[in-house]
């Protein structure tokens, strides 16, 4: 993997509501190589999806403000882009999919109208040519009957089907990075296993590079190469896939993995879920926003906010005791992998 | 244990109107196909599969929410599709409901008291003092502050509306709780608190769960037996371990292979049995075995007979006509170990 994509610097988004200032990115920092695939892990409220429409240029202002960072791709600060540059590289460079794929199309025009439409507003192609084109996406996604189905309305369409479909609009201009938020949420587990053996297919035959927005350890275990666990707007841990699953430093992201009942596992009994709920982003707690739940947490997580430190190469954690020797969790859950 | 619920050949087919110039009522969604299981006091039956393929139906009928078109519901020996009545309001104190949205099953402009003591005034139990103070007791069982009593169901979070849900059912003392789909709309970790909160009351309150989802390892951590529905029909009955551990049924097996575990090596080495396309439409199933146009294993029989459910193992049964076991490893836990506290 070579070539540096995408780099998100200290970004922070608030938004300026009625209730007060909503902190929901506040500090994201990564990059994205070529070819890989990053995920992104957190409950909702977390800021993962805000981050994502953050790059594409898609939150609006007001409310939302850029307090600080940057997002570069390929080097170029995409937040000081002007209107008609962002508007170029979005759809055609950096594509999206969405978590809910029946409103995410436009029930009023038929698939094929929708395929073709970034072909012809980023490629130049006519809408004759593009409309061939969209059949044959369809055809690469998998859909059966290509040309009569691009005809379809959404409607139509189940909701696997639509998300193939979504899929093949995203991948229309061969786009250098895949947003997916949630891609599978919403569909059963066997399509969901269609459609994420269908991406990892594509992004080996295409090289671009995923973003994978998800709260499936599962899904991330599948296809990430680099996992991001937020929490409450803040990266709280960053790693290879390995680092973060076999030797998380994070107490959040203990507390996750032991809040998942394991079909692989043959444990029964209760879970250790973590206590309380996640923090208003109204209100987000002083010091560490994960110390009102943190079994672990002491004086100093109430008053210093503790920053990404890095660990070992390529994985950091954001809690002040991460790099004690002696902070362990004794999980309940093996790790697979014998050490 | 005794048995408190007996489902037989359950059917219900939902009738739809076709044509646009004169509608008539043609063909039906057979939503629910000859279904047949028990549940004994005190257990969790797991009824999980895909979307569409009737476990939400087959637990609506179970409560007479709507009625079943063909079949028999026993509930501690008696049919419950022939009480009327005070007969029918006597049963629905024993039997409740907890419903997978919690934003849309709690009615907005009630607060939290009234809808907690809104079964007790219905079934015109106690004074009103006394349902405040069992709403307030019950309120503090589910892990709610009593005192917020009198909040709207906007004031709380999805985890808290989903308990608000649950003390509602329990006002009653039912016997029976169907749970369709309770921690699906929920963050993992709010999920597990409330999986271990519907363990402790099942302990508390020696109650019997028919517990719907469509997450397997949900449905693996808090069932005893587990029912696999697919486009209407049962496919595999049995107890959580043989299924997890030896399915029969080739879709249990291609579901249990679909879904990712989250374990990076662990997962990269399973070897996945996809299914190609997508569930039929249940308006016209499939001739014979509906599962027969995904299948992987499928033969000629399998278009033309109905394969019936048969016991493959002791306790296990299964409706394929060349169900046989595949082994999946699952790992042995040690005892959780308590925590290292820095």
């Amino acid at each position: 993997m070579s070539g540096e994509l995408l780099r998100v610097d200290d970004l922070k988004m608030y938004f300026y509501t009625r209730d007060g200032v909503v902190k929901a990115v506040d500090g994201v920092s990564y990059t994205l190589n070529k070819g890989e695939t990053l995920g992104v892990v957190g409950e909702s409220g977390s800021g993962k999806s805000v981050t994502a429409l953050t790059m594409m240029r898609l939150v609006p202002m007001p409310p939302g403000k850029v307090e600080s960072g940057d997002v570069f791709f390929k080097g170029e600060s995409i937040l000081s882009m002007k209107e008609d540059k962002i508007r170029a590289i979005r759809g055609d460079r950096i594509a999206m999919i969405f978590q809910d794929p029946m409103t995410s199309l436009n029930p009023v025009y038929r698939i094929g109208h929708q395929l073709a439409e970034p072909l012809v507003i980023h490629k130049g192609m006519s809408w004759k040519d593009a409309e061939a084109r969209a059949v044959e996406l369809l055809e690469m996604v998998g859909i059966p009957n290509p040309a009569s189905r691009a005809r379809d309305y959404p409607h139509q369409f189940s909701g696997g089907m639509r998300q193939r479909a979504m899929i093949a609009m995203a991948l229309a201009c061969d786009p250098d990075i895949l947003i997916a938020d949630e891609p599978t949420t919403a569909l059963d587990v066997t399509i969901q296993a269609q459609i994420i053996e269908l991406m990892q297919e594509l992004q080996e035959r295409t090289g671009t590079a995923i973003i994978m927005i998800t709260h499936d350890l599962g899904v991330v275990a599948d296809v990430a190469n680099n996992v991001m666990v937020m929490y409450a707007g803040r990266p709280v841990e960053y790693g290879t896939t390995e680092q973060v699953f076999y030797n998380p430093r994070h107490p959040y992201t203990w507390g996750l993995m032991d809040s998942l009942p394991r079909q692989d596992l043959t444990k029964k009994g209760a879970l250790s879920p973590i206590d309380g709920q996640p923090p208003s982003l109204v209100d987000v707690p002083t010091g560490c926003a994960f110390h009102p739940r943190c079994p672990y947490a002491k004086d100093v997580c109430k008053t210093r906010n503790p920053e990404l430190v890095m660990l070992e190469k390529g994985h950091s954690s954001a809690c002040l005791f991460a790099g004690d020797s002696d902070f362990v969790r004794k999980s309940a859950v093996s790790t697979g992998r014998s050490e | 244990m005794s048995e408190l619920l007996r489902v037989e050949h359950l059917t219900k087919h939902f009738p739809v109107e076709q044509g646009e110039l004169l509608p008539h009522v043609g063909k039906s969604v057979q939503a629910v196909d000859d279904v047949s299981f028990a549940v004994e006091e005190g257990e969790t039956l797991g009824l999980v599969g895909e979307s569409g393929c009737g476990k939400s139906t087959t637990g609506r009928c179970i409560i007479r929410l709507i009625e079943p078109t063909d079949g028999r519901i026993l509930f501690q020996g008696e049919d419950i599709r022939r009480f009327k009545g005070r007969e029918l309001k006597a049963f629905r104190r024993e039997a409740q409901f907890i419903f997978q949205d919690p934003y849309a099953s709690l009615n907005p402009r009630m607060t939290i008291g009234e809808i907690v003591s809104e079964p007790l005034v219905i079934h015109k139990i106690a004074t009103h003092t006394e349902r405040l103070n069992r709403v307030k007791e019950y309120l503090e069982i589910v892990g709610l502050n009593p005192e917020h009593i009198n909040r709207y169901p906007h004031e709380f979070s999805g985890g808290q509306r989903q308990r608000i849900g649950i003390a509602r059912a329990l006002m009653l003392n039912p016997k029976l709780i169907i749970c369709d789909e309770p921690v699906s709309a929920l963050d993992v970790s709010i999920q597990a608190q409330v999986l271990n909160l519907l363990g402790e009351l099942q302990d508390e309150f020696g109650l019997t769960y028919v517990f719907i989802a469509h997450d397997l390892s949900v449905v693996q951590h808090i069932s005893d037996r587990i029912a696999v529905m697919y486009l209407g029909k049962l496919m595999e009955l049995s107890d959580w371990k043989s299924l997890y551990t030896a399915p029969y049924h080739p879709y249990s097996q291609s579901l249990l292979s679909a879904v990712p575990v989250p374990d990076p090596v662990k997962q990269r080495a399973r070897k996945r049995i996809i299914l190609q396309g997508d569930v039929p439409s249940p308006i016209d199933p499939p001739s014979g075995c509906r599962f027969h146009t995904r299948c992987p294993i499928a033969k000629d029989i399998c278009s033309q007979q109905v394969p019936e459910l048969r016991e493959v193992a002791p306790g296990h049964l299964a409706a394929c006509h060349f169900a046989a076991p595949n082994p999946i490893e699952v790992e042995a836990l040690p005892d959780p170990v308590v925590r290292h506290m820095v």
